[in-house]
């Protein structure tokens, strides 16, 4: 820079002395980076704020005619039961009970007492309900072989009960569960949550019985594909001492996370997901099977440990009123596509549902249906999405004329995106409060461990194997 | 600064565009910070393109992973300093072209290349980040730290002893 430049441009840096100009100018980027500081701080504390609000205090304070709950297992199923619970108000938490006792336990306490509920931790079930007075009801999500245990202590301490599915895993387990509930006069609900999903509902009293949109159903089909995963594993700092896992009737910590895959603590995949689906099967055809056959094995995973088939597929008969229904199930966890849903097919139309929200939908059959537009009017439906070709494929020669034309699909209107298992708690609690009939009373739970837990027998018998209407009744 | 003849108007300007800018990369930094378990896992994971790879390859090998979150932090915190005090100017703005451009050929804006994290316009080679590149060049180029910066006094200094 020569001496005329460093003249002219006074505000560049040139005279020699550092000068007052020069500090003016040389800490502009203080202000700036203060008002960044200030701006930031505020943002960072509205930021806590909200989320201090929405972790604590949320329990509203305690009310004359709150439930006192207990949660008895509080694994990944307890869990999500647990969250779904904090979202219905009137719940008192009092106990949480789980062997897992630094771990699972742990967490659920204090999630609890993060949302303001005083709650008591227990390892051992019979402590609990020794020691706690004034409950109201328990929420179990203990594995498979523990429900009946559980269910028929708690039944019996005057407690009513919500047990997850599958009731047992073994059915005169779940008969003396049904007995148990007969005979404390207390109520019993079993988790299977689409029998109080809205979107359910509607399909079978609206779609199915009211406007029988379907018309003479003929089939059925489910399915629920998983993709492969490894087997569950744990945190080693926090496993269980042997002689506690013994305790419980389990061989190991991986048996213990793994129990669904092992004979007599679980029923596999088909009792675990196909339960739910076999279950809407009966509540959608108005009937419970008549027979089943079954091809299953484990042919992916280790046997050793996976004792329960990885891949199932079931074939069903229905004796309804409109005459014989046959019924596919199919469930597989080597690949995820496709995923999870139910459909029926009826020689007007088809109906698929899933519990997955944005499944859901009715395909009018143009042969024989009469038109579904008063029901678009109505809004139980949405506009059809033409299956027609389309401008934008040309299909030119392509197209065979003898093909039929597929059919127009229609969305449920009715939406449903709150947390899945909402529903079916507050039937539960609304029920324990005298106002609602439960929608999966101990004995709906037990036809359908009836029709699900035959599955795994058809399979060793490699035959049909029939059902006596009197299998269903308690 | 031969032909740096600028009249005060065009020096303030560019002083602005650089507090602007260390504005962005500083809260950037500092927000990612403060959330406590920031990471660039799904950035990395959502990569196109022909470093598709090697992106992905950070993204779950987990030393490698925090080794790029933290670097990435700092790196965002320390160059808005940079920017905005007008400190070490024109390394901050290299550092910041160069940050930027690593954003950019993670997931670039080319035809053809579709992402599922949404974003908030429609880019077509030209998204947001290559324009706040651009200005970086800007300011490498035309030494603003020289009119309101620290690097004014810095330079005096060490011109003085
Ligand atoms: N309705 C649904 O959609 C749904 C979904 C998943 C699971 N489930 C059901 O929920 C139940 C639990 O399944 P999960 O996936 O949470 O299993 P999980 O293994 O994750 O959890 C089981 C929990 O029970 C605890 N436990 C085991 N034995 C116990 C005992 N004797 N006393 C007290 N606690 C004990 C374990 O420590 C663990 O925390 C099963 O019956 C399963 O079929 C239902």
């Amino acid at each position: 820079m020569d001496e005329k430049d460093k003249k002219e441009s006074s505000e560049s840096p040139s005279n020699k002395k550092i000068d007052r100009r020069d500090f003016l100018q040389g800490l502009a980027g203080v202000p700036v980076l203060g008002a960044l500081a200030v701006a930031a701080w505020k943002q960072e504390a509205y930021r806590r704020a909200i989320r201090s609000q929405r972790a604590a205090g949320s329990a509203a304070p305690e009310k004359e005619d709150d439930l006192h709950v207990a949660l008895l297992g509080v694994g990944a199923q307890g869990d999500v039961l647990l969250n779904s619970m904090l979202k219905i108000p009137g719940l008192r938490f009092q106990a949480v009970c789980d062997i897992w006792s630094n771990y699972n336990l742990k967490r659920a306490g204090n999630l609890l007492r993060k949302y303001g509920h005083e709650v008591n931790t227990y390892e051992d079930y019979r402590a609990m309900l020794d020691r706690e007075k004034g409950l109201d009801a328990v929420v179990i999500a203990t594995p498979d072989f523990w429900h009946a245990e559980h269910t028929i202590a708690c039944l019996q301490a005057g407690l009513n009960v919500y047990c997850e599915k599958e009731m047992s895993n073994t059915l005169e387990d779940a008969r003396r569960m049904a007995l148990a509930a007969g005979e404390s006069g207390k109520l019993l609900q079993i988790g299977h949550q689409r029998r109080s999903n809205p979107r359910y509902i509607f399909s079978h009293d609206v779609l199915l019985k009211e406007l029988k949109l379907l018309g003479r159903m003929v089939t059925a089909y489910g399915q629920w594909n998983r993709s492969a995963a490894p087997d569950l594993g744990w945190p080693k700092r926090y496993e269980i001492p042997l002689a506690t896992l013994r305790k419980y009737g389990y061989e190991s910590m991986h048996q213990f996370c793994n129990w669904r895959w092992y004979k007599n603590l679980g029923g596999g995949p088909i009792v675990d997901l196909g339960s739910h689906q076999i279950d809407i099967f009966s509540w959608f055809l108005g009937v419970n099977p008549k027979s089943v056959m079954a091809s299953g094995g484990t042919d992916y995973y280790d046997k050793s440990t996976h004792e329960w088939y990885d891949t199932v597929m079931a074939i069903y008969e229905y004796e309804t009123a409109e005459g014989t229904v046959r019924a596919h199930y199919k469930t597989q966890t080597t690949n995820g596509s496709l995923g999870y849903f139910e459909q029926f097919m009826g020689d007007e139309g088809t109906l698929v549902i899933s519990e997955s929200a944005n499944v859901g939908s009715v395909y009018r059959e143009k042969t024989k249906a009469p038109m579904w537009d008063r029901w678009v009017r109505k809004g139980y439906l949405s506009e059809p999405k033409l299956m027609e070709m389309t401008s934008e494929v040309d299909m030119g020669d392509a197209l065979d004329v003898r093909e039929t034309i597929s059919p127009d699909e229609h969305k449920l209107t009715l939406q449903f995106y709150d947390a899945y298992h909402k529903p079916h708690l507050e039937n539960f609690f609304n029920a324990v409060r005298g106002r609602e009939k439960l929608n999966c009373p101990a004995e709906l739970g037990y036809e359908s461990a009836v029709a699900v837990l035959k599955v795994n027998k058809a399979v060793e018998a490699k035959r049909t194997l029939f059902f006596d209407p009197q299998e269903f009744l308690v | 600064m031969k032909d740096a003849r600028l009249s005060n108007w065009q020096w303030i300007s560019l002083v602005v565009l650089r507090m602007l800018i260390g504005w962005h990369f500083l809260y950037e930094g500092v927000a990612k910070l403060l959330k406590g378990n920031w990471s660039a896992y799904g950035f990395l994971m959502e990569s196109k393109w022909i470093f598709a790879d090697l992106f992905q390859w950070m993204a779950q090998n987990s030393t490698v992973l925090s080794v790029v979150n933290t670097l990435n932090m700092w790196g965002l915190v320390l160059i808005g300093l940079g920017l905005i005090l007008g400190i070490f100017t024109r390394i901050a703005a290299g550092a910041g072209v160069v940050l930027i451009l690593l954003y950019y050929v993670c997931n670039p804006p080319f035809v053809g290349l579709f992402y599922s994290i949404p974003t908030e316009g429609s880019y077509l080679f030209v998204n947001k980040n290559i324009v706040e590149l651009a200005a970086l060049l800007v300011l490498m180029a035309i030494p603003s730290e020289q009119f309101a910066g620290m690097d004014r006094i810095l330079y005096k200094f060490l011109k003085e002893s």
